[in-house]
């Protein structure tokens, strides 16, 4: 089986995982709990705006071509009309999506570089307190809640000593200029991306670490030193290299728990992002902005596994051989 | 024979480590050595014992004891470390009733206890005045109240004999003859000024219609200031009525003289010493004598410092609340651990040993529950189909047991082409049969391990979406606590025992079961052992 043949199956694969959520997303939101009309229509309306508002929607129409009207309309990303502001879904989405992003890149860029350097550290000096601190901020990764990390830390920087802001993507009245919003911009990101670099960063050092070891237990390395190859070259030309498919892979396995991770983050530190606003709209019972959140969040993690998918096949050869054996 | 003895001795040695060797060590055996797991399993022992002594160790109902102290008090232990804590009073709650009172009778005043049902009240019968008609008029010009008309708030207690004299009856002569009927409760208050407190009691009056009857309220200083909490004048029989003095309210601010924003603590609660709560009664009436029937008056100084953990925004006690959220977290964690691998284990069992189409539709399900980004649809299916503890659960569960269903899987698929299913399936068992009795046993270990590190996973998901808002509200989760602590005032307050406590439970007891589920990993798989 070629590369091409692998992509392809992959593709399709995503575009059925797709295909799955929006039926789910469908049912969900207009045949399991009661009446449709109080999931897409506003309760507060007339009477004959909801008669209205039911033809306009569909919502008399056999279920079948609602349900063609409703991935046609997904398609161009028609989301409807959030019951809250009266505005277009998407619209609302677009305005957040920006800020999601930053915080995700800028997180992910900080966690990316401390875990990766630090788990190196950590696998060049064993049986050192780098490779115990590796150890033990992965074992903290993964048992401690991040949402407390979190709040611990607003607690701290935000009310003991209020040295950070601690809401919101920048100030009340923003500051006049380019530069100076970007440094109030950046002023605001310190805690949410800081936080989430230090809740992240000790899963991706200890895979990196305990990758590297294996690396380092390999024949080729063992030659390396035998030839007399300085420690050094071995670790960052031998060593670094075989271990960054992983890690690159890693990368993009590590898209979908990030998503997850924003609603949470956002909601703690009130960040403008898609996040809270799946949040909010759920909370608010704002159907049609949930629906629509849910939609672009599902349609970001597929595409975020399928550049996985993508990225393990180019580094990994044995996967476009043997691809479909065991999960 | 140097050789031959020689042999037999290591014969003899052979023979020895024979007999004391080969044993295979028990799983509990190996788990024993493991430091790391016996802390893990330490931790998550204390939390049982927590969880199931709960009722004993949380002195307060979680949920409905509310206003057990000011809201957002500080542990009460803090108020003896100095600082800004520092001799912060806690609650204290008086009930008054008749073995409580100091009475001090007008003459001819009759006063005994009353019961009625569970209430301990007090009867006070006061005779008629009988006095002429022409002398009642005479009253009724001095008629708007009486006690506050000569009531003149003297904040810095400049003149105390004035404020003795102003405790006698009003002008009037009605009222001359007769002094009023006081019923006194002292009190030691060697604390900083409260920020609330409150009065409150029920009375009936039963009296003719033409007579008036004089109730009040006061608070005495140390310094001898006499405050007016509350009174009335009431005309004829009242029937249920409820007197309620409290802090908060603009009533009692305009009664003490003081603006809207200025708090009645300041003024009141001014001093240290023994203050004095007074409840004073006594009646005009021409005729016929007058009954009037007091309930206990409940008096409290909401605490600002409360119990081991502080109060949380209702007052309710924060120690109890974790207590028993160690319940709620244990059980919501067995449950829903328990339920994925339950689902996991037979998907897998089922999707490995028949194979084929079952096992190719078993995990492109698997595949494709776990492309779902498990936050925002635990937020969305909470939100839909109801805030409650057992939906909650079952969310938790239907989203994680797919990498159960994957790792017994790969188990059953090696374990099927052993000999002893061979075996088992020429000698005629079902597929069901083999499956439940030769493969199942056989990945229990596995299973087991999956379970342990299952439980933590599934307390702290269950905590974030109770800290989104998302969790059973009759439920005390330590989600919900530091939700509450996060919307309703904590930060703002600093209130560190209101979020460190919950959130350090939640970290220790999901540590304790990653040390546990890393110890049976690694006895289980001893290739993780060079790994970590």
């Amino acid at each position: 089986m070629g590369f091409r043949s692998y992509l392809f199956k992959r593709l399709f694969y995503a575009i059925i995982v797709l295909f799955v959520i929006l039926t789910f997303n469908f049912v969900l939101f207009r045949v399991m709990p009661g009446d449709p009309e109080k999931m897409i229509i506003d309760p507060n309306f007339t009477p004959e705006a909801k008669m209205e508002l039911r033809r306009q929607y569909g919502l008399d129409d056999p279920i079948m071509t609602q349900y063609v009207n409703y991935l046609k309309s997904l398609l161009r990303f028609d989301l409807g009309l959030s019951f809250s502001t009266r505005r277009p879904v998407w619209t609302e989405l677009k305005e957040r999506l920006p800020n999601t992003l930053v915080l995700f890149v800028v997180t992910f860029i900080g966690t990316a570089t401390m875990g990766i350097s630090l788990g190196v550290y950590a696998a060049a000096n064993r049986e050192r307190f780098a490779e115990r601190f590796v150890v033990g901020s992965g074992l903290f990764a993964h048992a401690v809640p991040g949402f407390f990390i979190q709040l611990l830390l607003l607690l701290l920087f935000g009310y003991y000593w209020p040295i950070l802001p601690i809401h919101g993507t920048m100030s009340a009245p923003p500051p006049d200029g380019g530069f100076a919003l970007f440094l109030d911009r950046l002023w605001h990101l310190i805690l949410p991306a800081g936080s989430n670099v230090i809740i992240g960063f000790g899963s991706w050092a200890l895979y990196t670490r305990n990758t590297m070891l294996e690396a380092l237990s390999q024949d080729y390395i063992i030659t390396a030193r035998a030839k007399g190859i300085a420690k050094g070259d071995i670790l960052y030309h031998h060593a670094l290299r075989s271990v960054l498919p992983p890690i690159v892979t890693l990368i993009f396995m590590s898209l979908p728990g990030a998503v997850s991770g924003a609603v949470i983050t956002e909601s703690i530190f009130s960040w403008h992002g898609v996040g809270r606003y799946l949040l909010d709209a759920t909370l608010k019972m704002d159907y049609p902005a949930a629906q629509g959140a849910f939609y672009l969040i599902a349609l970001s993690v597929i595409i975020s596994n399928l550049l996985a998918d993508i990225a393990y096949g180019l580094v990994d050869p044995r996967i476009r051989v043997g691809a479909g054996g065991q999960g | 024979m140097r050789t031959s003895q020689k042999t037999s001795q290591r014969l003899e040695a052979a023979r020895a480590a024979a007999s004391t060797a080969p044993k295979p060590l028990t799983f509990w055996e190996q788990y024993k050595r493991k430091p790391q797991g016996m802390i893990g399993l330490g931790i998550v022992l204390v939390y049982v014992l927590v969880a199931i002594f709960a009722p004993i160790i949380a002195p307060y109902d979680p949920m409905n004891d509310l206003y057990l102290a000011d809201s957002i008090a500080a542990p009460a232990w803090m108020s003896k470390l100095g600082g800004k804590y520092q001799g912060l009073p806690p609650t204290l709650r008086f009930s008054l009733g008749y073995d409580e009172w100091k009475i001090e009778k007008a003459q001819g005043v009759d006063i005994s206890p009353w019961k009625q049902d569970t209430v301990d009240g007090i009867e006070i019968t006061i005779p008629a005045t009988a006095k002429e008609p022409e002398e009642t008029t005479e009253v009724s010009e001095a008629e708007d109240n009486p006690w506050i008309g000569s009531f003149k708030w003297d904040p810095f207690g400049s003149d105390n004999d004035s404020n003795e004299s102003m405790e006698v009856a009003p002008t009037g002569e009605a009222l001359e003859s007769r002094q009023d009927t006081e019923f006194n409760y002292s009190f030691n208050y060697l604390y900083k000024k409260p920020q609330t407190f409150s009065a409150s009691f029920r009375y009936d009056i039963d009296a003719p219609s033409d007579a008036t009857t004089l109730m009040g309220l006061e608070l005495i200083t140390p310094s001898g200031k006499v405050f007016s909490l509350w009174e009335t004048r009431a005309r004829g029989r009242v029937a249920a009525a409820r007197a309620l003095a409290d802090a908060r309210d603009l009533d009692l601010k305009t009664r003490l003289g003081i603006s809207f924003f200025d708090e009645p603590t300041d003024v009141v609660f001014a001093e240290q010493g023994d203050y004095t709560i007074r409840l004073r009664a006594n009646t005009e009436s021409s005729t016929e004598p007058v009954t009037i029937r007091l309930q206990p008056v409940e008096f409290t100084v909401f605490g600002m410092v409360h119990g081991l953990l502080g109060t949380d925004h209702l007052g309710s006690d924060l120690w109890s609340q974790l207590v028993y959220g160690t319940r709620i977290a244990l059980a919501i964690g067995l449950s829903a651990a328990f339920i994925a691998v339950v689902i996991g284990t037979s998907v897998g069992l089922v999707a490995g040993y028949l194979g084929g189409m079952v096992d190719e539709v078993l995990m492109r399900i698997v595949d494709v529950l776990l492309a779902v980004p498990t936050m925002p649809i635990l937020i969305i299916l909470g939100a839909l189909f109801g805030k409650s503890i057992f939906n909650v659960v079952i969310l938790l569960a239907l989203f994680s047991w797919m990498g159960i269903a994957r790792i017994v899987r790969a188990q059953t698929l090696s374990l099927k082409e052993r000999t002893f299913v061979e075996a088992a399936k020429s000698s005629g068992a079902g597929s069901g049969y083999i499956m439940l009795s030769h493969i199942l046993p056989n990945t229990v270990p596995l299973i087991f391990a999956n379970l342990v590190l299952r439980i933590p996973s599934a307390i702290l998901t269950e905590a974030s979406l109770s800290f989104l808002g998302l969790g059973d509200p009759r439920v005390p989760t330590w989600g919900r606590i530091l939700q509450n602590s996060r919307q309703f005032g904590g930060f703002t307050k600093m209130a560190w025992w209101w979020l460190l406590p919950p959130g350090l439970a939640l970290t220790f007891l999901s540590l304790a079961f990653v040390f546990i589920g890393n110890s049976v990993n690694e006895i289980l798989n001893p290739r993780h052992r060079e790994r970590s």
